[in-house]
């Protein structure tokens, strides 16, 4: 409800609902509940228990050392623990009221209230000026802009700083003040609160005084997310839909999953070993001691008698009793210190990273940030690295390269020293001049690229002199998600056609005569992953109505009816090759008839409340059919300084390197050769939909398998005789509807055939190539390799929102700091800036750390057994009487001072070999000497 | 056209606007510290630097043990085993707890004469003085002259804690055990005794710092008022000595039984045997007698007991493992050293890297 508290007049039965407050609580601890809960999550951790129980024991039970020497001890990991979890709590507390006492500005009765942001309740009309932050996700109901939307940038929610445009309600948009707003009845349906930015669903009711109440849709388009920051506008209304805790913000914060490092895990399985050692220990002295004492003048001798209630004890208590007392002797063979300092050690040394000069970016002033310290030593046993193609191992630096036009290709003008020639009418025809009706294809070929798009103009009305143009035009830089789209506009900005705003729902256009064409925009049918394609549909001044669809060729093709599909597409298979990406642009007229009718679907599929995502997809599927090819466009994105060297000395390292990108093949091969993932000799082996409709998917599987593997016999032999010159490698191209395929499993159940038999002809391959992977998709290799024979250790790049899903996946996931957002970086838990910072973090900074950590645990196993195995055999010398070797002082520091402090250092700063040397040469890193742990 | 151009270097160069738009560059210092460029050092084992090592090992070991050795050797010391489990031994007699007190007469030759200090310690085997039980069993404050204590003694003086009533003064199993025997040394060509010094022979700590008589009057006696003896002692605890700087708890062989041994075979210092003058031997070659006040029972346990004699060095008591282990370790580096230096010499031509690193 709207702005009221009780339901307006008419609306169907109201079940009352709680909402919470608009409160954030990020913290883990009240100022109450701290001791407890901070002692109960520290005791879960199986040493500290198990140190609990020991101290437990000691108090019971007489035991050979006063419950002090493992008290304190354990006092202190406690103490030190609690300590930094408490200030990390107090910092998120403090940040937590920062954030609830900042003043929110409400509309109460028409008029204009000031509150905590905390006070804020669902249904309350929020007034946010320009520059301010969302206090909560509101649904946007109107702003002072006359057309009804405000610009957003989301930079501290997904990092992309640009500016995006929110609609308000069509039917609220017209209330701009105070009163008129305070009058408003409506009700909102929407769904239950869930994390995902970028969807929402809601209903609007709105109420005017007599009709009936007015149903409008509510997208992702309506809602304003907390964080978010309003931009270019003066001042919006909303009413809060979302508050507190049930915000998307807060609802991304909950933590992902703890990833654990293998190290890690061998740890807990020493740990184990150890205690079986402890038990038996234990064990043998005890029985060792009544076998002794089974003299009675060894047991009781006249010098040494024993009191009344010890000799009236029951026998087995007293063997149990003398068990514990055993237990508590050896106890110390467990190093209660070491998961602090191991901690402490993982800590402090993952500062080395981002102390890092090498890892430094000047371009972007970014270093390395290093999200989780506990996968330290996990960069150096990596074994499969999986990276992203764009923006990863390329720059995602669009530059528009040409376009074909129903078969004629066009280049935009070269740059000479940032000035185009300007006498120039801005293209050059390589092909024949086209014909008249080409001449019309062609620019109708333009506006669909200048129409097609979801890009965004920022006036730049502040910048000085040189970005005026010569022709007093307006100066202007376009932001969009997709770089390629702002290629594509500038692109055709250079071949003559400026693109200039969106403006009251009409599209202007430039052209090349400096007229300004205006088109309504109607329709847009925005961008997804699975469709791979969008469309608009336009009114242009004429009255006519045009569906322009931009997307791959893949989705494109066979959409199209018309138009010179063979020459264009082998134009498009050309510059795929070259490592270009393409897309095609394709249009069809509509009549007005066919256009009520495209509403209407679009319209019933966007107030479905459910499912709305798949009936928006199937209303797409029927509209974007039947359309006539115009063209292609491609857009050359450049590979990222020393890509290629990086990936070099990755596989010399050992580590196989997979590409996993959503472009299409051609396109993706062209760039594994240009950053040498292969090489001129590598014989590349296909598996793709193309080869599997000739044959059947299990035949090609055999086959390629076959040849790997009749290889990788003679590989060995090879081997043996030294490296020979000749060697040949395999390369694998897969892609992702074959994928899909092998991993589908089959109704008898017998899947598992096909995934080993790809597995095995993916690790006798030295690169592995897929390509038109969904996001899912690619989680799903990684994680078929993750769980394979041998489990190895992999690692994730990306820089996309749509690697999001493997670099949680992998054992690690590193995410670079991107165009495309920071959204990788966030989930990721090492983000660099570039690509080629990979190779040190991998072969210097993750061999050290690798290095550096099996030492500290090993060390720190090694002196607990020099440590208490003289304790052991003491216990022959004394009757077995649990009689101490060390003094209680000692005892009590030789863990938590003594030895844990000097190997700490040791662990920081340990080089058994140089930097130099570990850069120079790759295959250091899968050299771990002997002694670490694997 | 140039704005195109202009506008595009401002999409692709430019920096991403921060948040908060942070002025101040993150550019990490330059240290070597931050930079891991700290000067380090790693030892490259080559034969180089090998060989040399053995070799000198060898040459500063095997003089040391030899040295270490010889003065082991040169220390004189005698053991007397006078437990009389033996029929044949003349302390056979006193083994029957009837016969008390019980005197024995052991007769010894020393083969060479005694230089210098000579100590007199006495030897106890099977003796569990590092049981748990045994080794708790004591009061520290009590021994330290704390009156409450002194009344009230620690628990864990169980079951050596009272006694008819009565609080035990010094309480539990490690006093209460004290080794009570007297020996007397006699010189067959010589009739009077030879003096035997009881002080200085406890620890200066533990003789001034960790035991004190309990406060009160000059009389030791009535300072422990209100406590009864331990039960095997003989004499209460305020007549261990005429000397009052050595009676009481401060008794110096009191001191010495309280500070238990590790080991159940020790041995305990006893007396001490001064130089009476540069020119005579301490003990000098020749016929001698012990004389023991048998009474303190080890056969119950399978114990020995046993005199010792012994003179000392810089190095302390006999030890002749030290040297020996000094002699050992140079020698087996010394036999390394040869060895690697012929398979060096053997191999150096035939592989290319003469250098061994490991």
């Amino acid at each position: 409800y709207v702005g009221h508290r009780e339901p307006p007049p008419g609306a169907e039965a109201y079940i009352p609902q709680r909402y919470p407050d608009n409160r954030i609580v990020s913290s883990k601890y009240t100022f109450w509940n701290f001791i407890p809960k901070n002692l109960f999550e520290q005791f879960r951790r199986v040493a500290n228990f198990y140190f609990l129980i020991i101290f437990l024991v000691q108090l019971i039970i007489d035991t050979p050392t006063s419950p002090v020497t493992s008290g304190l001890p354990l006092f202190f990991v406690i103490t030190v623990t609690a300590i930094k979890q408490g200030y990390e709590d107090w910092l998120r507390h403090k940040a937590d009221n920062a954030m609830n006492q900042c003043p929110v500005h409400f509309i109460q009765h028409g008029k204009l209230v000031r509150k905590q942001s905390r006070k804020l309740r669902v249904g309350d009309i929020v007034m946010v000026k320009e520059d301010e932050t969302f206090p909560c996700d509101l649904i946007f109901l109107s702003s002072n802009r006359g057309d009804g939307t405000c610009h957003v940038t989301t930079a501290s929610l997904d990092g992309e700083s640009s500016h995006k445009t929110h609609y308000a309600v069509q039917d609220t948009k017209g209330f701009h003040t105070e009163e008129d707003i305070g009058g408003l009845h409506a009700t909102i349906e929407c769904e239950q609160p869930q994390p995902d930015l970028y969807k929402f669903v809601g209903r609007i009711n709105v109420y005017s005084d007599l009709n009936d109440p007015v149903v409008r849709p509510l997208g992702s388009e309506n809602l304003l997310l907390r964080g978010a920051t309003l931009k270019n506008t003066e001042k919006i209304f909303g009413v809060a839909i979302y508050t507190g805790m049930e915000t998307k913000m807060a609802l991304n914060y909950q933590s992902k999953s703890q990833k654990r490092s293998a190290v890690e895990k061998s740890m807990n399985a020493f740990l184990i070993v150890y205690l079986c050692i402890l038990i038996s220990k234990a064990l043998i002295n005890t029985v060792l001691k009544y076998v002794w004492q089974s003299e009675p003048f060894r047991d009781e001798p006249w010098y040494n008698q024993k009191t009344e209630s010890e000799r009236q004890r029951n026998l087995f208590l007293k063997a149990f009793t003398d068990f514990l007392a055993f237990m508590v002797l050896f106890n110390y063979i467990i190093p209660v210190s070491m998961y602090v300092t191991v901690e402490m050690q993982k800590f402090l040394g993952s500062y080395f990273i981002t102390w890092d000069e090498d890892m430094f970016d000047e371009e972007t002033g970014e270093g390395p940030l290093v999200n989780t310290s506990d996968l330290n030593e996990e960069l150096g046993q990596v074994e499969y690295i999986f990276t992203d193609k764009t923006g990863t191992l390329t720059e995602n630096n669009m530059e528009f390269k040409e376009c074909c036009i129903e078969g004629h290709v066009y280049v935009p003008h070269v740059i000479c020293n940032g000035q185009v020639l300007p006498e120039s009418s801005g293209i050059d025809m390589i092909d024949s001049s086209p014909s008249v009706n080409g001449r019309e294809r062609e620019e109708l070929f333009f506006r669909a690229l200048c129409l097609c798009h979801t890009v965004q103009v920022k006036d730049d009305d502040s910048v000085d002199g040189p970005r005026k143009s010569p022709d007093g035009g307006k100066s202007c830089v376009y932001i969009s998600s997709s770089p390629d789209e702002v290629a594509l506009v500038e692109g055709v900005q250079r071949l003559g056609f400026t693109y200039l705003r969106l403006k009251d729902n009409y599209m202007e256009i430039l052209n090349r005569e400096n007229h300004i064409e205006r088109f309504e925009l109607l329709e847009i049918l925005s961008f997804d992953s699975v469709r791979r394609r969008m469309s608009v549909i336009v009114k242009s001044a004429t009255g006519e109505i045009y569906l322009f669809c931009k997307g791959a060729d893949s989705s494109i093709f066979p959409r199209v009816i018309e138009g010179k599909v063979d020459q264009i597409r082998a134009r498009v298979e050309r510059n795929a090759v070259e490592g270009l990406r393409t897309l095609c642009v394709a249009y069809k007229r509509l009549i007005q008839e066919e256009y009520e009718g495209i509403c209407k679907l679009l319209q019933a599929a966007k107030v479905a409340l459910q499912d709305r995502e798949k009936k928006l997809a199937e209303a797409y599927e029927q509209i974007e059919k039947d359309l006539t090819l115009l063209g292609a466009t491609a857009v050359e994105d450049r590979l990222q300084e020393k890509a290629a060297d990086t990936i070099e000395a990755l596989q010399k390292a050992g580590i196989k390197v997979w590409v996993l990108t959503g472009d299409k093949m051609e396109t993706a091969a062209a760039t594994c050769y240009a950053c040498k993932l292969f090489r001129r000799n590598t014989q590349l082996l296909e598996l793709t939909t193309k080869r599997i409709e000739e044959q059947s998917l299990h035949d090609v599987l055999f086959e390629l398998s076959k040849t790997v593997l009749r290889h990788s016999g003679s590989l060995t032999r090879d081997n043996l005789s030294g490296l020979s010159a000749d060697m040949q490698d395999y390369g694998l191209i897969i892609d992702g509807a074959a994928l899909s395929l092998i991993m589908k499993p089959r109704e008898d159940g017998s899947s598992g055939n096909y995934r080993e038999l790809f597995l095995e002809i993916c690790r006798s391959c030295s690169a592995v190539l897929c390509c038109r992977m969904a996001p899912l998709q690619k989680a799903q290799i990684v994680k078929l390799i993750k769980f394979s024979k041998e489990h190895p250790i992999t690692l994730a790049i990306g820089d996309g929102a749509n690697d999001v899903s493997m670099i949680l996946e992998a054992h690690v996931g590193i995410g670079v700091i991107g165009k495309e957002g920071r959204q990788a970086a966030r989930n990721s838990d090492y983000a660099i800036p570039k690509f080629k910072h990979l190779k040190k973090m991998l072969l210097v900074h993750g061999h050290f750390y690798y290095i550096r950590i099996s030492e500290l645990v090993q060390y720190f196993f090694y002196k607990n057994v020099c440590f208490i195995f003289p304790q052991f055999l003491y216990q022959f010398f004394c009757g077995f009487s649990q009689q101490t070797l060390y003094d209680t002082a000692y005892l009590t520091l030789y863990n938590i001072s003594f030895t844990s402090l000097p190997i700490l250092l040791y662990s920081l700063m340990e080089q058994h070999v140089g930097i130099d040397v570990l850069k120079r040469d790759p295959t250091l890193y899968r050299y771990h000497p002997p002694n670490s742990l694997s | 056209m140039a704005m195109n151009y202009n506008a595009k270097d401002e999409v692709d160069g430019g920096p991403p606007c921060a948040p908060g738009g942070t002025a101040k560059t993150r550019r990490p210092d330059n240290t070597a510290f931050k930079q891991q460029r700290l000067p380090a050092w790693q030892p490259i084992l080559t034969a180089g630097t090998v060989l040399p090592i053995f070799f000198i090992i060898g040459l500063i070991f095997i003089p040391i043990g030899i040295g270490i050795f010889v003065t082991s050797n040169n220390i004189r010391e005698i053991e007397i085993d006078y437990t009389g489990t033996e029929p044949s031994s003349p302390c056979n007699k006193c083994l029957s707890p009837d016969v008390t007190p019980c005197f024995c007469t052991i007769n010894f030759t020393l083969e060479k004469s005694f230089e210098g200090n000579v100590f007199m310690y006495y030897g106890l085997s099977n003796f569990y003085q590092n049981h748990r039980r045994y080794v708790k069993s004591r009061d520290d404050s009590q021994l330290n002259g704390d009156s409450s204590a002194l009344l009230n003694p620690s628990k864990e003086c169980e079951p050596y804690r009272r006694n008819e009533d009565k609080p035990i003064a010094p309480c539990g199993a490690i006093a209460n055990s004290m080794f009570n025997e007297l020996f007397l040394i006699g010189n067959d060509s010589y009739p009077i005794p030879i003096a035997l010094k009881k002080k200085g022979i406890a620890w200066w700590t533990d003789k001034n710092v960790k035991f004190r008589n309990p406060p009160g009057g000059d009389n030791l006696e009535e300072r422990f008022k209100g406590t009864t003896k331990p039960v095997n002692w003989l004499k209460p605890v305020y007549m261990l000595d005429s000397d009052p700087d050595n009676n009481g708890f401060i008794n110096e062989d009191f001191i010495v039984w309280m500070r238990t041994a590790a080991l159940p075979t020790f041995r305990k210092l006893y007396r001490l045997i001064e130089r009476k003058s540069d020119l005579h031997p301490t003990l000098p070659a020749g016929r001698y007698s012990l004389n023991v006040t048998y009474n303190y029972p080890v056969h119950y346990f399978d114990g020995r007991k046993r005199m010792i004699l012994s003179t000392i060095s810089w190095m302390g008591g006999k030890n002749p493992f030290l040297g020996i282990a000094y002699i050992a370790v140079g020698s087996i580096s010394f036999l390394l050293g040869v060895v690697l230096l012929v398979i060096n010499h053997k191999y150096r031509n035939s592989s290319n890297t003469a250098d061994i690193t490991i």
